[in-house]
This record gives structure tokens, sequence and C-alpha cells, in this order.
């Protein structure tokens, strides 16, 4: 993150609960959880009320969740609604990459790559205009993550093409 | 007179006119202001209200409601509205819950420091700012991270956020999808205009620049708009009023026309009866121009409708013209009986004149001045133009039997005596309040309207029309200090359900004192850079990110302090303005209240604030004003009627014929008053005035009865050229009967029973046709 010296590593659950719901808890470094459902994200943190924002002052989350419920919905179609859709292939391994049809959500949102490997997707970077990278390494991949992280070690542990 | 000196005349009047007309095109500068169609204040409360119904921060506001979409279509109009609003010099202030990042401008920016309470129990030291900073981060990797990744830089204790939480209305309604929403899935929204809400035009401006914008978005086209409010309000009963009152105007100006011509058979003669009354109208508004800065639009219309008696006296001429006669000998014979009701009609609304409001003087110099305009044209330049040969109406068929048949009636001499006690009776029985003294009913608006406003009002918790919390104090900073200090007293109140919520100026601007003592507490530059040093270290934040920030606190520091003026120059200072208004030479301020439930529990605040606060009850006021201006127009009504008894008696030169002229009119105008009043309609000002204009044509069909010539075919005539006016009057003014706005219809309604009654009345208390 350009605000940042060094990348910000957290690390949580991610679950779908079915329908338009996604819920993300965090326990490292805070607890903390959010859920978007009903377009309104609500964030709880320990010893704090509550918080609440409309799904549309976030745009990056509304992609995510787009191409989150997709991905894990299996709906080609959903995917292709919001986003230009390319996928490159070698050997077992492959690599989805999506970019927002939307011009307003493109402002936010570069693109957003998954790199995977026969059945399971292992990593998901979502990349920002101004030069931002959040990625995110799922299942077994996660207890991979490095102390002291860089973008290029964990495109490495992706296994995709940089 | 021959053809060359006539056409000369013609000629020479016309140019008159147009002379008039060019002065008037010139001058004429029309107010639409309603308030100085109210009376002058005389109290503090008063003049507030009359300062408030106009521009105080309540009649600014809109109300508006989205609907006819899907939810989140609705939320996506509602912001993109307020996007291309808040933009727009019409609005000062634009809200529809969506998080406000921008409520202060750049300029403004650093004086969030002094605006936001966090430096009153907290300062900018290294245990805070690491404490914020660390909450930053944990922000920066939740789903808000976007949303405030652009102004951790500056305003790492996000101070901006907690105004615009401080800023939101404290009873807000539901949000969804970011905006607010009614029960009933409206997207809605607050606007402040900056026009003043009793300016129709201006507010008109507003609310096609609000329309133009809503149309503009894309998605717009299924959605409905709702606005509701006082500038609303004004804007629609103008253009309503304006609109019947033409379609029903031209309809009896048709049937005007029609009724002439079966009457007269004269196209000439129709033509030329037109001139005296163009000439008073002309002459009125000319006279006007000169003698007021501004005419008021109200004025204008109900100076045509009392310049109606005017049509009087050429139809009189008309009809009282012999075969044989020329004009000018006819109008000899008839000017005594004429000017004596020229004078008595200028008697009467000279009452207005005395009544001490701007509108209504000027009325009174409009039809004063009118009807001498056209009672002289009709003496003195009418009957030279006239056709020498005219058909006498006495010979009009049916117009002998109907005479006779009216000759016919009983006339009972104690008639006068049960019927003044029906309408006493009637008048002590009556249901229902006698006067009208909600002055809201003078800008009558169809109920669903008000209906539609009582709901949107509730649901956005906008505030109540009717109380207002009033402070004042020396300086506009007093009145600020005095805000602060009733704030907590306040706040107790909301808890023990007195209200549901409040605004205060202090809730936009703290006080002198209040910012030095925030100013004080924040940090030099070094010191500031040394906490934020420690409070960074071990911070993945890069280290000179936060150099906004501390150019901001060092701005905010020695910046001046902010004060009214400075901040008005933003929307949200504006907003302030409304509310912190000078009065000569002090400073008053203006506190809104939502859902009062105990306005006693708020007025007993008062005392343990030495009277520098209290709780005006906006309702309370302007009834009072009401009545006082009631009080006033019956005072000088009861002096015009003493003038016009003396008036009369020393034109006729006779009490009992006097008595013959005035008891009809008198008893007539009781009987209107006690009819209405049994039909339960309260009285307003508009029934006064068409009151006065009935009693007016009253008289002169009681002059005219009365008139005692001992020739039937001269007394046909005056039946003929009273039936004309009956009829015509009727046509007009039961039109305006039937129209759907309150106001029309009770001149409508008044006008056309006061004719009725006058009619018969001065007929059957006529006293020659009893010594027939």
């Amino acid at each position: 993150m350009r605000v940042l010296d060094k990348p910000l590593v957290v690390s949580g659950e991610l679950s779908w609960l079915g329908g338009d719901r996604l819920e993300r808890r965090v326990d490292l470094p805070t607890k903390e959880t959010a859920t978007i459902a009903d377009g309104q994200v609500t964030q709880q943190r320990e010893g704090r009320k509550p918080r609440s924002f409309s799904l549309e002052r976030a745009p990056q989350l509304k992609v995510l969740l787009d191409s989150f419920v997709a991905l894990l919905g299996g709906d080609p179609s959903r995917l292709a609604d919001s986003f230009d859709v390319t996928v490159a292939h070698a050997g077992s391994q492959w690599t989805l990459t999506l970019k927002p049809r939307d011009p307003r959500v493109a402002k936010q949102i570069a693109s957003i790559r998954v790199d995977g490997a026969g059945t399971e997707a292992r990593c998901m970077r979502m990349e920002e205009p101004d030069g931002d990278v959040t990625m995110d390494l799922l299942g077994d991949l996660a207890t991979k993550m490095p102390d002291a992280p860089t973008r290029d070690a964990i495109a490495a542990l992706c296994g995709g093409t940089p | 007179m021959r053809g060359g000196a006539r056409f000369a005349l013609l000629l020479g009047w016309l140019l008159v006119l147009a002379a008039l007309g060019l002065l008037i095109s010139q001058r004429l500068v029309i107010s639409t202001d309603l308030r100085s169609f109210m009376p002058a204040p005389t109290t503090p409360d008063q003049t507030l209200l009359m300062e408030q119904v106009g521009e105080g921060p309540g009649s600014r506001l809109l109300l508006v409601a989205i609907d006819g979409l899907p939810v989140e279509q609705l939320a996506q109009l509602s912001r993109s509205l307020r996007t291309s609003l808040v933009n727009d010099s019409q609005f000062t202030q634009v809200v529809n819950g969506d998080f406000d990042m921008g409520v202060l401008d750049d300029r403004l920016l650093p004086y969030r420091y002094l605006l936001s309470p966090t430096l009153d129990t907290q300062a900018l030291d290294e245990d805070y700012l690491s404490d914020q900073l660390q909450q930053r981060l944990d922000d920066l990797s939740s789903p808000a991270g976007t949303l405030l990744k652009g102004l951790l830089p500056r305003d790492p204790t996000l101070e901006v956020l907690k105004l615009a939480e401080l800023w939101t209305p404290v009873r807000s309604p539901e949000v969804r999808d970011g905006v607010w929403f009614s029960s009933r899935h409206e997207a809605l929204m607050l606007v402040q205009t900056r026009a003043a809400g009793f300016d129709p035009e201006a507010q008109g401006v507003a609310i096609d620049h609000l329309r133009s914008a809503f149309a503009a978005l894309p998605g717009s086209a299924g959605a409905h708009l709702t606005l509701s409010g006082p500038g609303y309000f004004s804007v629609l009963v103008n253009a309503q009023t304006r609109e019947e009152a033409d379609w029903i105007g031209r309809i009896s100006t048709m049937g005007f026309i029609i009724l002439l011509l079966l009457a007269y058979r004269s196209v000439r003669s129709l033509l030329l009866g037109a001139l005296p009354v163009v000439s008073g109208g002309l002459a009125g508004i000319a006279v006007m121009t000169l003698a007021f800065p501004q005419v008021h639009g109200i004025t204008l219309a109900f100076g045509f409708t009392l310049l109606g008696v005017a049509q009087e006296y050429p139809i009189r001429l008309l009809s009282h013209r012999r075969a044989g006669e020329s004009a000018v000998e006819s109008v000899r014979g008839l000017w005594p009986l004429l000017l004596t009701a020229i004078a008595s009609a200028c008697i009467a609304y000279l009452a207005f004149y005395a009544s001490g409001v701007g509108g209504l003087k000027q009325l009174a110099v409009f039809t004063i001045t009118g009807l001498l305009a056209a009672g002289l044209t009709t003496r003195y330049a009418l009957p030279y133009l006239l056709p020498d040969t005219v058909r006498d109406v006495e010979s009009t068929p049916g117009l002998g039997a109907f005479r006779r048949w009216l000759d016919n009636l009983p006339r009972p001499r104690w008639l006068p005596i049960p019927i003044a006690l029906v309408a006493v009776g009637m008048l002590v029985f009556a249901p229902g309040p006698f006067w009208q003294n909600d002055l809201s009913a003078l800008t009558p608006l169809p109920r669903d309207l008000l209906m539609t406003d009582a709901r949107l009002r509730g649901e956005l918790g906008a505030p109540d029309v009717r109380y207002l919390l009033v402070m004042q104090g020396k300086t506009a900073d007093d009145v600020i200090a005095l805000s602060q200090s009733v704030q907590p007293r306040m706040q107790a109140l909301v808890s023990s359900k007195a209200l549901d919520a409040f605004e205060l100026p202090s809730t936009y601007l703290p006080s002198e004192a209040v910012q030095r003592a925030r100013q004080a507490k924040l940090p030099d530059q070094a010191t500031l850079d040394a906490a934020l040093t420690a409070a960074l270290s071990g911070m993945p934040f890069r280290k000179d990110l936060f150099a906004p920030f501390v150019h901001d606190v060092e701005a905010a520091r020695t910046a001046p302090l902010l004060t009214p003026e400075l901040f008005a120059q933003s929307a949200l200072g504006q907003r302030l303005a409304a509310m912190l208004v000078k009065r000569g030479d002090h400073w008053v301020g203006l506190a809104t209240l939502s859902g009062v439930r105990d306005p006693e529990a708020i007025s007993a605040l008062a005392p343990q604030f030495g009277g520098q606060l209290r709780l005006l009850d906006l309702k309370e006021a302007s009834e009072s004003l009401v009545a006082e201006y009631r009080t006033r127009i019956l005072h000088a009504l009861l002096a015009a009627t003493a003038l016009l008894l003396v008036t009369i008696t020393l034109a006729l030169r006779s009490v009992r014929r006097a008595w013959h002229v005035l008891a009809p009119m008198t008893l007539a105008t009781f009987l209107v008053l006690a009819v209405e009043r049994v039909a339960g309609i309260p009285l307003s000002l508009f029934h006064l005035v068409a009151l006065i204009l009935a009693a007016g044509l009253g008289l002169h069909y009681a002059l005219f009865f009365e008139r005692d010539t001992g020739d039937p075919a001269e007394q046909r005539r005056t039946l003929h050229a009273t039936v004309v006016c009956v009829v015509s009057a009727l046509l007009v003014f039961g039109m305006l009967g039937w129209s759907s706005i309150p106001v029309l219809r009770a001149i409508g309604l008044t006008v056309s029973l006061g004719v009725a009654f006058h009619f018969c009345l001065s007929i059957l208390m006529a006293p020659h046709a009893r010594q027939d």
C-alpha cells in the first residue's frame, strides 16, 4: 500500500453464507468481523460499537463479493456480467483475470486475478489503480504466509506467472 | 356631437389610456411577498413570526421523496441528485443520510479542530495519536479501507467524520443502501433553498433547478419525485390560483359579453361601455406605481375584483337612455345618484387605507382612483361617444310584466325585524369558530398535500414549523455562547421525552471562548512532530505520510477564530446564517425543534436564562396577529359605515330616505354573514373583502330602487339596469364560487350570496312600491 512502507498482513476466515452474503473474520492482528449482507457492510471490532455503511460506498467490496459469489457458486454468466474474463492455462495451473466493466468500479479496482491449480483456487489478488495490491492466500496456502512478506514472494507462492 | 369631434375625443381618450399603459409598463414592479398582505407586527414575537414566515430556516426547507423504482436504483438516484444539488448555488444544504466527507471545503478544513469536540476531552499527544493510528491501520485492512485511505494523510483522527456525524440530524430516518428511506420505500432528502420560503418566484426557480437536475439523472425516467414544504406550497398555490382564475375569468368574460349584447343589442355600446372600467383600472395601477415602490400581486387581483362595481356605471347609463334623448341628457339625470354611489363606495374603500396594512393601503389607493376615473369618464367622456339614437330598453319584452310582478309582492313594513332576528339567531347558533384565525388559511392548500407534508416531516424528523427556541444577545458570539449553555438542558429534555430533537446555532459553530480553548490545546508543530514520530514507531505507515495533518493542525492553531461571517462562505455556514440573525442592535438565534410534546417544559427553561431565551409558538403569534388585524379592519369598517351614513343622508337630504337605502344594504350584509356561518364557514380576510364588494353593489341597487320617479317607464329602466348588473355579477362571481381554490371560492360565494340578498331586500324594502 502506498500509505504504508511495508505490507499489512491479516489472517482469518472468509466464509460464504449463501446468496449475496459474505463474512470476513479476522483473528490477527486484531479480532474483527465484517459481514456483507443485504447491501450493507457491518464491521464489529472488539470493544467498539459496530459500524456499518452501504456497499455502494465501497465498490471494491461489491466487486469482491460479486467475484467470490460467482466463483464459489460456479456461476460463469454472473462473472461475465461484471467483468471482462480471460483465462490462461499452464499444465494443471490456471490464472483467471477479471477486469471490471463498470468505469466507476474500474476507478477503484484495476483487476482481480485468481490463481489456482486443478479444482482449487490458491490465491486471489486485487490491484487498485493507484498501485496498491491486496493479496489473499486461500486454503492451505494461507499457512505458508512468510513472516516478512513481499509482493514477489507471495506471487511466487501463488505459483502463477508473475 | 359631430362625427369629427367624436372621433377626436375617442382618439384622445385612447391616447391617454396608451400613455397610462406606457407609464405602467415602465414603472410597475410586482412583489409576490405574501407578508405585505399581513398586518404590521406589534410584539417582538409577531415581528419574529413575520421574519420566520418568509426567511426562517423552516420556511426554506424542501422535503424530497423519490419512489417508483427498486430500492438500489432509488438510492443511486438520491446520491446522484445530492451530488448535482450540492454544486448548485440555489441550495444551501442537501442531506440524504449519505456520509459526507466534503462537509467543509478545503479552505475551512483546518477549522475542524476548533469545531469538533475531540479536543475538549483529548490532547493530540503520543498516546492518543498512537491509539488512533493503530485503529486506522485496522481500518485499512478492513472493508472500509478504500473509504478512508484518501482521508488518512490529512485527517488521521477522522475529525471530518465526527463533524459529519455531529451535523447529521439527530432523529433521522431508516438508512438503506446508504441513504434515508421512508417506511413506504421512498428515498428521502432534505434540501434547504437560498431563496426565502414565501417568495414564490425565487422558490419557483429553485424548484425548477431541482426538477431539471432530477430529470437529467440517468434512470430517473421511471422514478417519481415528490416535493413538499412551505416554499413548494407557495409556488403551487400561486400557479393553481392563477390558472383557475384565468379560465374562470375567460368563461365569465364571454358570458358577460353575450349578456350585454343581449341587453343592449349594440356592439358599439358594448365596446364603448368597456372604456370607463379600463380607464379606472389603468389609472388605478398608474397611481399605485407612482405612490408605492412595489405593487403587490394580490392588490391587483383584489383590486380588479373590487373594481367590478365600476362596471355598473356604464350599465346604468346604457339602461337609462330614452328614445330620442341624447346620452348627455341621460347622464345628467343620473349623475346625482351615480355620484352618491361613487362617493359612498370610495368612502367604504377608505376603510382599507386606515387598516395600516401595506397591501390593503395599496388596495385602497387602487380602487378609489379606479372608481373615480371610471365614474368621471362615464359622466364626462362616454356620453359624447355613444350613438345618438338607441333602442329604449324600457320596451324589452317581459320587463314590464316582471316589474308588475315585483310591485305586487307583499312588502310588510315589519319585514326587516324577522330578517334581522333570523340573522342574529343564525350568527349566535352557528357551528364552529366565527373567525378563521389560522394564518395558513390565507394560503389554503389541498388537504392531501398537507397530509403528505406531515407524513414526510414525521419520517424525516424535519423541524416543526410551529415552535422555535429564540435566543438573544448583544453579539452573535453571545448568542452562540448562550446556545452552548442551553444545549445540555435541551439534551435533558430530549431524554425526558419533552421533544424529539433540536438544532442549536452552537451545533454548527462553537463560541469564540470554546474555539480559543480548543486552539490553546493544539500542540505546536515541534511538539506534534515529536508526538507523531513517537506514535509512528513500530507502525508500517510511511514517515512523511502525515505532513498534511501536521500542516492543518498548525493552520488551526494560528488561524483567526471562525466567525459566522467567515463561515457563511460555505454551505454549512449558510445554514448557520439562517439560524443567526441581526436585529437592530442585537442578535437573535433561532433553534429549530422537532416532535415537541411538552412545550411547557421547554418554556420553563426561559426564566433560568434571564429572559434571553424563550419558546416561540408561531401558531399562537400568528393567530394573535390575525386577530389584531381583523380588529383593525373591523374598526375601520365601523368608521366607514358612520361616514357612509352621513354621506348618504346629506346626499338624499332625508334621514328616512337614507334609511331606505342603508337598511337593506346592512341587513343583506348581515344575512350573508349569517348564512356562511350556518354553513360552518369560518370567516377570513377574503370573506371580508368580498362582503365589502357586495355591499358596494348592494348600495347601488338600493339607491336606484329608492329613487321615486313616478314614471313607470323609468322604473322599468331602473329594473333593467339592475337586472343586468345582478346577472353579470352572479355570472362572474357565481363561477368563482365553483372554484376548487378556497380563496376564489370564498370571494365567489360571498359576492354571489350578497348580490342575491341585496337585490331581493332592495326591492322588498323600496318605499314607493308600497305606496302604489
